[in-house]
């Protein structure tokens, strides 16, 4: 059997540390601080001073907000300034390759049956179980359907009744024992 | 003296039940199943879990917690053995010389050396958390305001500058994090910070729903994410564990035992520093250096011992000092608070029994993982087969879930998921979550700090740097991220050849 590769983000076999973003990504990942930390420091000098309950000046809500913003923006700075260094403005970023773009095709996927499920599915009427049926039986037969593996596939009507089982059987089992063993209320 | 080992025998007697013994058992289970799984984490496990039992009594719930982040650092050295993967973070340092134990066909013989290493090895971690936890927590009794405002900081930074391989991006995750804290009522005048108005905001973003997204959505995109679904290898030889070499390998046992409860108490370093460490001095001391990496017992043992004697090396600090020592302690903390336990210097006087009671749920820990050691290595790795597209769904319902219970309120999925999706893209970025977690725990304790210290000290700066234990935090944290400064780091390592050569050249004369 040959060895799998690891994944980019667990390839941590090899020692900690190894992780390098290209320089270009930093550079905007730097852009992004500085104008969040340079946000929250100007939340924090708006932010009220409470002067009319006489508290103490130096004790304003807005005092550590403002110094970890300020703190931002200064590793922010830092960021920037390494990437220039390493090359950011010379290199653009790489294009995607075929399995990138298949993983943000993935990704965008999951997201959506994620957000689908969390916000629009539950905590809107329709019981829980059954709405964690649909995302489980859902989200089975989507990722079986983008499988690499040709058998895993080709979702013949088996597929489907297995996903369908797995999905509700799941759901209610969850439901029952969160809500009647553990006592805890579902959404 | 005679106190506490009469408050640790009736703590022991205390969970002799068979009722207590099966919860440690169930909450073992849970957290081996999560290890297991590659990226699902003891944070995970432990956020979920901590939903889970809020009903429980404050100590069959600890008690459950305590066994899962034992159970997951443990189990997820099976999926670095079998799968070249840590299952944890921690489980890193096993990889190399796991899995290639295991592709010479060695595979039970490597989970049996773990099994073994990881049960002496936190029954050690168990003995310093008995004799220096009492010992810490008297010295914390000291602390004030200053103190705790550079305690605070140090945790961050720390973990920030260990955790992963950017010293840079782990510090702006820790502010971040810091940030995320401040955001709702703050403690001193109830005034709400950054809430735009939303009443939901007011309470802040609680800590479960964003440790759940964090380590639980984020995982399940990034492994959804990946085309390719991983196989692994197949058991040949015997799972348990292996008495004899832990004999052939005491040496190793004890120093990797030292290292990871020592690295378990710098606040803020992570359970895969303690196994790395323990990895490097391995090495440094063995006979055959060359083997490591490529199937060295000793390198394996290292590793195992090493994170594992970090766990009860990081709730020293989280109890004594209320500063967590890593992610899933940082949970288990808030997990106590949940329970009306407050961590911190008045633990000692406020539950004075508390402390010997965890050491008895984290030595009943060690015998958990022993026994599912024994006994069910085999049908637990069966978790390892189901396919990701069935596995990750159902642990997106659980997620779902523990971000809902503990307040029972939609707003906390719609955090768990905004979290989630954010931190996703941030991993992929190069950032780590640890400094993060750490920043949201430490997050209203640096606000207080700061501002109380101020109150006394009638606006002035000078008592943070002035008073002796706030200065050497504060000298070591300002020590730290000067470090990352390329002039003060050369002038550091000038330093140091320089005494070092001074040393040897003083020793030479002497011989």
């Amino acid at each position: 059997m040959t060895a799998p590769a690891p994944l980019p983000e667990q390839s941590v076999a090899a020692g900690p540390g190894e992780h390098h973003a290209p320089p270009r990504a930093d550079l905007h990942d730097a852009i992004g601080w500085c104008v969040f930390g340079a946000a929250v420091v100007a939340g924090s000098l708006t932010m009220d001073r409470l002067e009319q309950q006489n508290i103490n000046p130096v004790t304003v809500p807005g005092l550590l907000p403002g110094l970890l913003g300020g703190a931002m923006v200064l590793l922010g700075l830092v960021l920037g300034v390494r990437s220039w260094r390493r090359g950011a403005l010379a290199q653009p970023l790489p294009p995607p390759d075929a399995d990138a773009r298949e993983q943000r095709r993935r990704v965008a996927i999951a997201v959506a049956l994620c957000l689908g499920y969390g916000v629009v599915l539950i905590g809107h009427g329709l019981p829980f179980w059954l709405a964690s049926s649909i995302y489980v039986t859902g989200s089975i037969l989507v990722f079986q359907r983008l499988s690499r593996d040709p058998a895993e596939r080709a979702a013949g009507p088996r597929a489907w009744a297995r996903a369908l089982a797995i999905g509700v059987i799941s759901s209610v089992v969850t439901w029952l024992v969160f809500e009647h063993l553990f006592l805890v209320r579902m959404p | 003296m005679l106190q506490g080992l009469s408050d640790l025998g009736q703590a022991y007697l205390s969970f002799m039940n068979p009722l207590t013994l099966l919860y440690g058992l169930g909450g073992a289970f849970v957290g081996i199943v999560m290890g297991i799984l590659p990226g699902l984490s003891a944070t995970l496990a432990i956020a979920l879990l901590t939903t889970l039992t809020i009903k429980l009594g404050t100590n069959d719930a600890i008690l459950v917690l305590i066994c899962s982040y034992v159970g997951a650092l443990y189990g997820g050295s099976r999926t670095a053995i079998l799968l070249n993967i840590p299952g944890t973070a921690a489980n890193a340092a096993s990889c190399a010389d796991g899995y290639a134990l295991a592709l010479q066909g060695q595979a039970g013989r490597a989970i049996g050396i773990a099994t073994s290493g990881a049960f002496v090895s936190t029954l050690l971690g168990v003995v310093c958390l008995a004799l220096f936890t009492p010992l810490l927590a008297e010295v914390a009794l000291q602390f004030g305001a200053f103190e705790f405002f550079w305690l605070a900081l140090f945790g961050v930074t720390m973990s920030g500058s260990i955790v992963g391989g950017d010293p840079l991006k782990g510090w702006l995750m820790g502010l971040l994090g810091l940030f995320i804290a401040q955001v709702g009522q703050e403690s001193l005048y109830a005034y709400n910070r950054f809430t735009f108005g939303w009443d939901e905001l007011s309470g802040g973003i609680a800590l479960i729903p964003a440790l759940v997204g964090a380590f639980g959505l984020a995982e399940v995109l990034t492994t959804l994410a990946d085309p390719v679904e991983r196989k692994i290898v197949e058991l040949r030889d015997s799972v348990l564990p292996r008495w004899r070499e832990i004999i052939q390998y005491k040496w190793t046992v004890l120093r990797s035992g030292v290292i990871g409860v020592l690295t378990g108490l710098l606040p803020g370093v992570g359970e895969d520093a303690g196994a790395w460490m323990s990895y490097a001095a391995a090495k440094a001391a063995s006979k055959e250096p060359e083997k490591f990496g490529k199937g060295s017992i000793d390198g394996l043992m290292a590793a195992e011992t090493g994170d594992m004697s970090s766990i009860p090396g990081h709730i020293i600090p989280s109890l004594a000092l209320g500063i967590p020592g890593s992610a899933p302690s940082a949970v288990l903390m808030a997990a106590m608070i949940i329970h009306g336990v407050q961590p911190g210097p008045m633990l000692m006087i406020q539950h004075p029994h508390f402390i010997y009671e965890v050491v008895a749920m984290t030595t009943l820990a060690s015998i958990t993982i022993l026994l599912f050691g024994l006994f069910g290595v085999r049908p637990l790795l069966h978790v390892l087969k189901v396919r990701r597209a069935i596995l990750m769904p159902i642990v997106f319902l659980l997620c779902t879930i523990g971000a809902f219970a503990t307040a029972s309120r939609l707003f906390d999925v719609y955090a768990m998921l905004a979290i989630g999706i954010g931190a996703y893209v941030l991993r992929r970025r190069g950032y780590e979550m640890a400094p993060l977690v750490l920043g949201l725990v430490l997050g209203p304790l640096l606000d207080k700090s700061l501002r109380r210290g101020l109150v006394l000290s009638d606006g002035s700066i000078a008592p943070f740097f002035s008073r002796p234990i706030a200065m050497a935090f504060a000298a070591v944290t300002i020590f730290t991220i000067l470090l990352y400064v390329p002039a003060f780091k050369a002038a550091v390592q000038r330093a140091k050849a320089a005494a070092f050569g001074g040393l040897r050249s003083l020793a030479g004369r002497r011989a």
